[in-house]
Order: structure tokens, then sequence, then C-alpha cells
């Protein structure tokens, strides 16, 4: 690999004035890298801010209930702030400090990466602003008020589709205008080179567990590991150290949302094609002229035209499988989850339990399926109690304002 | 000192882009930058991007701009560029791109995000070269002296370069360190030097005239044409176009 790229894709497909605040970047990276130092800070805040490692959960109801091969729920939920990202923000954070700068921003679609963001600034004494699409600022608003009681200021972006992709370019945007003191946190294992690159060394700690907690319980490999897939900083985490494993089968779940039709979901492979956009070359929901598709996903994280690229390479290479769910599936797969097993899982990570429950049935007892529960669902409330069709929930909001 | 101006195809319709380019050459600019419009366009403020999205909404293909070129480059007789950015290029084929641009009378390209080191996977310069196209390179005032001389290597045409560290859009005062960065510019290029991003006034021209050559002028027009009605916008272009060239202000 070099300069950022996984075969053909990657790189850093950037206007010449960012490019010298990125090679700044990687530069402190590589360096930070092999800084035993770094290492143990980043190590510690894990264990005892963040709350690594998070349990490997056997599913024995959901097991039993399919019949067939044994599933493990790795509950990344239980990290600070409900999902995997606050890893790579500690990741970035302790990289910002090393540069000197005093300031983070970044996007956010669900509002769980702004989050994870607000809290490392706040716990590390940076200054913080926080791009959100106007669109999701609508459908996610107790993150926008958590961001802001954590002290980061949430700035709308009215531009474009308002939402995820529209929030990275405001982003990129600022970081052109104010490259001395701010660094960028990309929320995912996308963008420019270095970032696909170190948030996956960042988040490759989860597959690590995997395998160490798999061997605990079952003294093996597991043979399936799934993850869902928006810009895929959690599949790339879960996948990582399995990747020289070739026994153990790869599988990433994408947003099928409502239907097959252009801005119902969020397919990237079967639905889109290679692009270069937001500095990085790779799969892209995008016209004929080039010009990106409007997605759809019940959940905001998944709803991005692009994914990183070194997925991309991985499915070229056929190292990874992608499949995708419904909306409704994935609805289905909460509930489902939630009955069994005591887990309500974030509607993004939903989506690879929905194919587990397709996948397990058809395999052996002997077969190990470990899902990544990537994040935890509180975050989804109003949206399921709308799913749900809820109406105490409802009644529950109208008399509350009234108080 | 030369006067480049802007345009973004299909804003506010392909009809009045059209008309626009003639009053331009008309009212005495040396060159013309013809924006293809993009969904996410990255180095632009909000008055392009607003231009861009509006452009698309009505319909704006890269058809058409190929079109538009062929038609006006017929005749006229000053440069027509094309501004995209990367995907536009890519995804129609890269050298597919730079064949067709030039058949349609292009005089160059300006892709801001086509980075020089992404060269060995896009073969963009190649292809410029290999069709008679000229790469416009852009760099600016956080391009330290090595990156100015890398991009060096492929000048083509003239360099641009961006008057600030920022997005383009109207800026009321220069960059103080603008006159430093043109000399090192000039250093590394022998190719004019042209000066964009928050250049609007006449007095931003005369400050920069002893040390670049051309002087680009964008968003302050598009502020022009959203100032006015459909009636009235070549008149104001005009009076805008000739207010720079020929009155202080």
């Amino acid at each position: 690999m070099s300069n950022g790229h996984f075969g053909k894709y990657g790189g850093r497909y950037l206007p010449e004035m960012l490019i010298p605040t990125l090679e700044q970047l990687e530069k402190t990276y590589e360096s930070a890298k092999k800084d035993q130092k770094f290492q143990k800070e980043f190590n510690n805040l894990l264990k005892n801010f963040a709350g690594r490692p998070t349990p490997l959960v056997f599913a024995q109801n959901l097991t039993e209930k399919l019949g067939g091969a044994k599933i493990y729920l790795k509950n990344e939920g239980l990290n600070h702030t409900g999902a995997h990202k606050i890893t790579h923000c500690i990741g970035q954070a302790l990289i910002a400090k090393r540069m000197g700068k005093t300031r983070l921003i970044a996007e956010t679609g669900a509002g769980q990466h702004g989050v994870a963001t607000a809290t490392v600034a706040a716990k590390f004494g940076f200054s913080c602003t926080i791009y959100m699409g106007a669109v999701d600022i609508a459908r996610q608003r107790p993150n926008v008020f958590l961001m802001e009681q954590l002290g980061a200021k949430v700035v709308p972006v009215l531009t474009g589709s308002q939402t995820l992709k529209d929030a990275v370019n405001a982003a990129l945007k600022d970081l052109i205008e104010n490259v001395n003191d701010t660094h960028y946190v990309i929320g995912s294992v996308l963008g420019p080179h270095p970032y696909p690159t170190m948030n996956r060394d960042f988040q490759k700690i989860v597959g690590q567990e995997i395998k160490k907690q798999t061997k605990e319980f079952e003294n093996k490999l597991p043979d399936y590991v799934i993850a869902c897939v928006g810009g895929g900083s959690n599949a790339m985490g879960a996948f990582y150290n399995f990747l020289n494993k070739k026994s153990v089968q790869l599988i990433g779940v994408e947003a099928g949302g409502k239907g097959k039709k252009i801005g119902d979901h969020a397919v990237r492979f079967s639905g889109g094609s290679v692009g270069v956009v937001e500095g990085y070359k790779s799969y892209f929901l995008q016209d004929s002229d080039g010009q990106l598709q409007k997605t759809h996903s019940i959940s905001a994280g998944l709803d991005y035209p692009g994914i990183g690229p070194e997925l991309a390479f991985l499915h070229d290479k056929k190292r990874v499988e992608f499949v995708s769910v419904s909306d409704q599936e994935t609805l289905q797969a909460v509930k489902t989850l939630a009955h069994l097993e005591g887990i309500i899982p974030a509607l993004e990570s939903a989506h690879a339990v929905a194919h587990a429950i397709k996948l397990a049935p058809k395999l052996s007892k002997e077969k190990i399926i470990v899902v990544n529960l990537s994040g935890r669902g509180d975050k989804d409330l109003f949206i399921l109690a709308e799913a749900f069709k809820d109406k105490s929930f409802y009644k529950f909001l109208e008399d509350f304002v009234k108080i | 000192m030369k006067l480049m101006t802007h345009v973004v195809i299909g804003y506010p319709s392909l009809e009045e882009t059209e008309k626009i380019v003639r009053t331009m050459v008309k009212s005495g600019v040396d060159m013309i930058e013809l924006q293809i419009p993009f969904s996410d366009p990255l180095a632009d403020g909000p008055t392009i991007m607003n231009a861009c999205e509006k452009s698309l909404q009505r319909g704006t293909k890269i058809k058409d701009a190929f079109l538009l070129m062929k038609k006006l480059s017929l005749e006229i007789k000053i440069p027509l560029i094309f501004m995209a950015y990367y995907n536009t290029v890519f995804k129609y084929g890269t050298k597919k791109f730079c064949r067709d641009a030039k058949v349609a009378g292009a005089y160059g390209l300006i892709i801001p995000d086509m980075n020089i080191d992404e060269e060995n996977q896009e073969h963009f310069y190649v292809s410029c070269k290999k069709y008679n196209l000229n790469n416009i390179q852009v760099v600016s005032p956080a391009s330290t002296d090595e990156r100015l001389r890398k991009n060096a290597k492929v000048e083509s045409g003239f360099v641009y370069f961006t008057a600030h560290q920022g997005i383009t859009g109207v800026k009321d005062k220069l960059s103080p360190n603008l006159i430093s960065n043109l000399r090192r510019v000039r250093k590394n290029f022998s190719v004019p030097i042209a000066v964009g991003f928050g250049i609007s006034k006449r007095k931003h021209l005369e400050a920069i005239a002893p040390y670049a050559d051309i002087a680009v002028i964008g968003s302050a027009i598009i502020n022009e044409i959203n100032k006015s009605s459909t009636e009235n916008i070549e008149q104001n272009v005009r009076n805008f176009i000739k207010n720079i060239l020929f009155h202080n202000n």
C-alpha cells in the first residue's frame, strides 16, 4: 500500500490547500503508531474511560430459537457514549493533541459520532464544532441536545441533501479555512489518506477482542463475523484481525431501506459505481454524470452514498461478502433481540442481527457466528416509537410539552 | 493585467449562461472559466455551491456543458476553460473527457481536487498532454516550496493561485501575505500566474497587478446575477466588469 491506496481505491484527491495539513496528520500518526507511550495512553483511555473490553455475549435464546449456528454478540453498545465511535475519537483526540491543535470539528449523521467527538473534546479541553445536516437535526434532536451539553457548537448544514455527506463537505470547508488550529475528526474509515488507515487501526481492537473472547468460549475462531456497513468503521474494526484467517467468513450488511429505487436505499455495491468524492476513490451511489444520489435508511448511520475504500478493495477481492437487509427486517430484528436477549441494538447494528437471523438456521450447530453489535438502541427511541406506532409514547410527548 | 471571469454552466439557465459568456467577451474579459456543476463542490463557498445546486435542479447534464463549449468556442476567440471536480472527469472517463473537451474547443481544464500525487492512478496529465489541453494547476498559500515545485513540473497554460487559504467567495480585504506568496509562486513557475478567491474589486486588481498576470473573478459576478432580474442580468454583468476594468471603486 502506498499513499493510502487499497488497490485502486482510497488515495488523497484533494485541493492542494489541504495537502500540507494531511501530510502533517500522516506524519504525526506514523510516529504515534510506533510510540509505546502513545499506545499505552490510548489503551489506558479505552479501558478506563471508554470501558473496554466490551463483552462477547452468547445469545443462547436466539440460537435455540433459530436452531442452527451458535450466535455471539460483540456488545460494542456498552462503550461510553453507546457505540464503537468513541474508540477512534479518543485516538484522534490524542493525535490532535500531539499536533498542537486546539479545536476539533466533525461531521455527524445520527449524532453518535458528534456526541463521541464532543465527549473527547470536553475531556481533553478542545473547543468543538459539529456539522450536522438540517434534515438529520430534525430527526435526531436528542443528540443535538447532548452535544450542546458537552460544550460543542452544532452547526446545521443547509446545502445539498442536508444530510451526512453535506456535513462532511461543510466540515472539510471549515478545515480548509482553519488548518492551523483545527483537526477534523472524520468519523469513519473513509475520506482522504490517512483517515481510512488510521481509523481502522484504532478500531482493530474490536476484532482482536472477538478473537480472544471466542477462543475463551469455544477454543476456536468464529466461522462468520457479521457487521453493518455505513462508512465501515465498525466493520473494518471487527474484520481486520481476521483478514488473513481464510476460514473466517466476513459479511458486511448494507442498508436495503425501503426498496431498490434510487433514493430508497444505501446499497453501494450493487447500486453504485466507482467514483472520487470527498477526497477518496471508492464505490458511490451516483448517476451517470457522477452526481451523488440521495440515499435512505431507517438508520441515519447507514444513510450515506459512499463506503470506506478498504472495504471496496475487500469487496473486489471477494474477501468480504456484502448483503443488504430492509428497514422492515431491521425493525423485526430489534424486536427479536430485545425479547429474546434483553438487548436493544442500535438500528445500524440491527441490520447485522437481521442477517444473522437469516443465516443461522441454514448452518450446522457447530458453526459460530459473531455479530458485531456496534451500538445500543437508546438513541433510536423516537424512530422506534414512530416505527412501532406507539400511541402512548406520542401521548407522553404531547402531555410533556403541555406541562 | 488580464481578467478571467467565471460562470456556472446552467445557472441561472443554459440560455442565460450563453448570453452571460457573450456579454463578458464584449465587455473585454480575456478568458472565461465555465464550471460544470457538481453535487459536492469541495472548494466552493456558498455562492457557487448554490449556483451548482440550482443548475443541477434544472437538469444540467455534462453533455450540455460540452455542447455549450462547442457552440461558444466556434464564435469566441478568447480562451474558454472547463472547471470541474474530478469525479465528473473520472466518471465520464478521464481520457475521453480530455479528448471531448479538446474537440469542443476548450483551452484547458481546472480540476482542483485532481491531485498530482494521484497521477500514477489517473493518467490525467498524460491525457491532457495527449490531447493538447492545458491542465491548470491550482496552488494555495499553504503550499510549501516543495509542493510548488512538484506542481510546477506539470505546469501548463497558467497556474491558478488562491489568494487566501479558504473556499471561493467575496472578501473585502486581501491576505497580508499575498504578495510574498505570489513571489514564491513566480520563483517556482514559468507560466503566467492567475489569482482568484476573494478577488472582487478594482483595488484588489491594482494591488496584485505587479506580481500576477491574470485576475480571476467568480463569486462576485454570480452575486451580481443573483441581484438581477432576468431582463437586466447582462446589463449588470457588463457594468460590473466595466467598473472593474476602467474605474476605481
